[in-house]
């Protein structure tokens, strides 16, 4: 990842930009169920896998690695979300079942039955994507 | 904080892309269109073109680079339907790329490092 980082600080012009984006697993995603109106509403917490979040903290290492070897100053960091949005609770179960990205269990905070009440209404996965510019010195 | 959407049936792409924010969303996330408006852009991991192609109706010049050569090819493709002459794509790493030093004004690294 740092070889990536010096590569990109190559190719850019002197203060050029570089945007770093990617899922925040320092905040935890969740599950949300559609209502009829249109909006979601949370019904589970859904963490971040061990292995996503060891991934992350050494694209973290890279970063802070590129920024103390005087490669890039940060020009401002946010955070947005970002909601994926399933036909129905089977689906989004499918998701993380094959997906690496997220623990496969959702924690949920609804009981069961009110679960298997919404099996067929719309749901989301909301998570947070963090994002930082840096400028190329 | 506004949150944006990406739909997907019951059957679950297979391109990653499709999980992720529209394009459009993203960048105004990063500051907008004037941090691509008139320049030379590269996306690093840059998969089936989302962000690539997202950027090229305002940057001068956009490459997508990428070491999956199918992704790539699904990038072309995408690039050749929208008519996106400014959009090159090309199959590589991000740690060896075959670009002179200091050709880009921006480079993105979207859900790459």
């Amino acid at each position: 990842m740092v070889d990536a980082l010096r590569e990109a600080r190559r190719i850019l012009r002197p203060r050029g930009i570089l945007v770093d984006a990617r899922p925040d697993s320092r905040v935890v995603a969740y599950a949300e169920h559609g209502a009829a109106t249109g909006t979601y509403r949370q019904a589970g917490v859904i963490a971040t896998s061990h292995e996503e979040l060891v991934n992350d903290r050494s694209s973290d290492d890279a970063v802070a690695t590129a920024v103390t070897s005087g490669w890039f100053r940060s020009r401002g960091a946010g955070r947005f979300w970002h909601r994926v949005l399933f036909e129905d609770r089977p689906t989004l179960q499918r998701y993380l079942d094959d997906h690496a990205r997220f623990v496969h269990r959702v924690r949920w905070m609804v009981d069961p039955a009110t679960r298997r009440r919404w099996d067929e209404d719309p749901w989301a996965i909301r998570r947070a994507v963090r994002h930082e510019r840096f400028e190329r010195l | 904080m506004a949150t944006s959407t990406s739909a997907v049936g019951r059957l679950l792409p297979a391109i990653s892309s499709l999980l992720r924010p529209p394009p459009a969303g993203e960048l105004r996330e990063y500051g907008g269109v004037a941090l691509v408006r008139r320049k030379r852009v590269i996306d690093i991991g840059c998969g089936d073109g989302r962000m690539a192609l997202g950027c090229a109706p305002h940057a001068s010049e956009v490459v997508g680079v990428d070491p999956d050569p199918s992704a790539i090819r699904l990038a072309r493709a995408k690039a050749r339907e929208l008519g996106a002459a400014n959009v090159k794509f090309k199959v590589g790493v991000a740690q060896e790329l075959p670009f002179a030093d200091g050709y880009f004004d921006v480079a993105i690294l979207s859900w790459t490092l």
